[in-house]
């Protein structure tokens, strides 16, 4: 007999045995469905990290940070290091091959003036390099060049929020700003940066808007004055993500070098600490996935049941079709077919409830649902194996009986 | 009778057992159900098989019909030796060589008349449409084309009956074997049953009925009797049957 033609006969049985079918397929909608929605959970959550990196430079970016000591006691080597510093810029980009782009940044407080319009302000020194690191770009004039970073010029480059703050609704392009009242010509406003985690959180770039730019050169001619050139981070753009820990590696050892052998700074990977989060969030993947599992067990378990519970009014069904012709392989594989059948309806209606929790949840948590072919491919895998497992007793005991036996049973 | 058993008798056989025994639970409870059996049956022969209960004409049935095989000795089934088969090959067997039609009909409950006609065909491996056709056939022979879609529990007995003999015959096996087969029906029914058997055999299939009722047995052309797991010497011409 074939495969279709068992599915033919199970497809009566299933529906003569409404309420029988419901009970065996409880266990497998609630398995399946909870074994979706950690796929399209964490499918979502993945995305949404990715994403909100890629937003202000992707993962390719490395950061690197000033890091004060945490020792009380600060040696000597520690003070005589400058920590980050322009030079240091030079020799990553010299020195570590995968380095695409190296953007040093210069923060510092000074006070912003526009007309009768005054206040402490934190002004970035930065180069033409940013726009790229971070995929930031003028909405409205122009970026700081290389001409900006030569003559060290007094232009500025706000970003929406910082440009709104000090000219409301007036064009700031070619206005003049007084930071430490000397006079800087606005050429540029930046684009506006958005992302939201959930539906009622704030921009979590908001700090992209609120960002004025001068260029490096000018921080060190005009305001600090600083000979050795100190620089608050840099940013390193590898070439690829699979190069991040060997170039991170060698931006280490060519900082550590330059500064005697002081660990003074500090190289941020972005895929790794992705990763982190990932790790962190596979615990709650893992609780979710064992719920799924026991679920699919106790629903497998429960088939069995009533497969052998209801196996005595089939006895003489098995006899019947022996004593025709029924091979035992033929027997076997119509219970198989049978159980399989009933776990996939359950596998099928766990389905949609599982897009329906991953849907639910992050809809409450604010975030995009990513309904995915493998949560699909993961709902029928599990019901067809659930099926199979806890279908080969049953089957195989009902392919054991001896014709006679079978027909005798009343 | 022991001499039977050579390949020249076997062929010329539809059914020839050779000293079958058959022995449940061996050992002290050990059940000598059947005792030495030798009987030959020849191909278009009209046999009913009697005793009484207990004499072991079920074991015997369940023998030919290759759904049991002897604890010892021969069994050839068109000239084939069945006694060492597999579970299997007796499977295969019983599909293409035999036709059972039970007392209680045995049709599966949930099943359409026409599913039920059609089964021993699935376990043959037949195509869709020839099965269809096959089974229709088989029911419109007996009557019953029209009620192909009912279920079993919406016909007679002498219709379930009659569905059951359609089943038997769609595989076109030499052998029918019936058991009791007018048993649930009234006696008018019972005879319109067995006019068919009747017409299987002029057809030329080899049937054997089993049935306790002599009145049933005059319709065979010879009688079988079996008593205390042995055939008794009734082997005798049905005419000759006491009433």
């Amino acid at each position: 007999m074939t495969i279709h033609e068992s599915i033919v006969d199970g497809l009566v049985d299933v529906r003569t045995h409404k309420l029988r079918t419901f009970l065996q397929t409880l266990g497998v909608i609630l398995g399946v469905a909870s074994l979706v929605a950690v796929q399209g959970l964490a499918d979502s959550g993945r995305r949404q990290a990715t994403r909100f990196f890629s937003e202000f430079g992707g993962l390719t970016k490395l950061f690197v940070s000033n890091r004060p000591s945490k020792e009380t006691k600060v040696t000597a080597r520690q003070l005589a290091s400058d920590g980050l510093t322009w030079d240091d810029v030079q020799a990553i980009k010299r020195d570590v091959p995968w380095a695409k782009l190296v953007d040093p940044i210069v923060q510092l407080e000074l006070i912003v003036r526009y007309g009768s319009f005054q206040r402490s302000g934190e002004i970035s020194g930065a180069t033409p390099d940013y726009p790229a690191v971070y995929r930031f770009y003028p909405a409205r004039g122009r970026f700081l060049t290389e001409d900006d970073m030569a003559s060290g010029s007094r232009v500025t480059v706000l970003g929406d929020t910082a440009a709104r703050k000090y000219f409301g609704n007036e064009d700031p392009i070619g206005k003049t700003l007084y930071f430490d009242n000397v006079g800087f010509t606005v050429v540029g406003v930046m684009m506006r940066k958005e992302f939201y985690f959930g539906e009622d959180s704030h921009n979590a770039l908001e700090w992209m808007n609120e960002m004025t730019f001068v260029p490096l050169t000018t921080v060190y001619s005009r305001f600090t004055g600083d000979e050795r050139k100190r620089v608050n981070y840099v940013n390193v753009v590898v070439d690829k993500v699979a190069n991040n820990a060997k170039a991170a590696e060698a931006i280490k050892t060519v900082l550590y070098r330059r500064h005697g052998g002081v660990l003074d700074f500090e190289v941020h990977n972005r895929s790794e600490r992705l990763k982190q989060q990932q790790e962190q969030s596979r615990m709650f993947d893992v609780v979710f996935l064992v719920t799924g599992i026991v679920s699919l067990i106790v629903g497998g378990i429960v088939i069995m049941n009533i497969m052998l519970a209801s196996f005595q009014e089939r006895i003489r069904e098995v006899g019947i079709r022996k004593a025709i012709g029924a091979k035992g392989t033929d027997i076997a594989v119509q219970f198989l077919v049978e159980s399989i059948l009933v776990t996939s309806i359950g596998g099928a209606a766990g389905l949609v409830l599982g897009v329906g929790f991953a849907r639910a949840i992050t809809a409450l948590l604010g975030q995009p649902a990513v309904i995915t072919p493998q949560m699909a491919a993961i709902g029928v895998a599990a019901s067809v194996l659930t099926g199979l497992v806890f279908g080969l007793y049953p089957a195989v005991k009902a392919a054991r009986l001896n014709p006679v036996d079978a027909l005798r049973y009343e | 009778m022991a001499g039977l058993a050579t390949p020249t008798s076997a062929s010329r056989s539809m059914i020839l057992l050779d000293g079958v025994h058959k022995v449940y639970d061996a050992g002290e409870n050990a059940v000598y159900a059947l005792r030495g059996i030798d009987l030959e049956i020849g191909p278009g022969e009209y046999i009913a098989l009697m005793g009484p209960s207990g004499s072991g004409k079920s074991t015997l049935m369940h023998i030919l019909g290759c759904l049991d095989v002897p604890t010892e000795g021969e069994y050839f089934l068109d000239g084939t030796p069945v006694s060492g088969m597999s579970s299997r090959a007796l499977a295969g067997i019983r599909n293409r060589k035999i036709g059972f039609v039970f007392q209680s009909f045995n049709l599966l409950p949930r099943a359409t008349i026409l599913r039920n006609a059609e089964l021993p065909m699935l376990y043959a491996g037949v195509g869709r449409r020839e099965r269809r056709e096959r089974a229709l056939a088989a029911l419109e022979r007996v009557g019953l084309a029209d009620r192909a879609k009912a279920l079993p529990t919406q016909l007679s007995g002498g219709q379930k009956q009659r569905v059951a003999i359609a089943r038997a015959l769609v595989n076109d096996p030499p052998i029918v074997l019936a058991d009791e087969p007018t048993g649930n029906l009234d006696s008018k029914t019972g005879h319109e049953i067995l006019a068919i058997f009747d017409g299987l055999q002029r057809e030329g299939h080899t049937v054997l009925l089993v049935t306790h009722d002599s009145a049933i047995a005059t319709h065979a052309h010879r009688i079988v009797r079996m008593v205390d797991g042995l055939i008794g010497n009734g082997d005798a011409d049905a005419s000759e049957a006491p009433s």
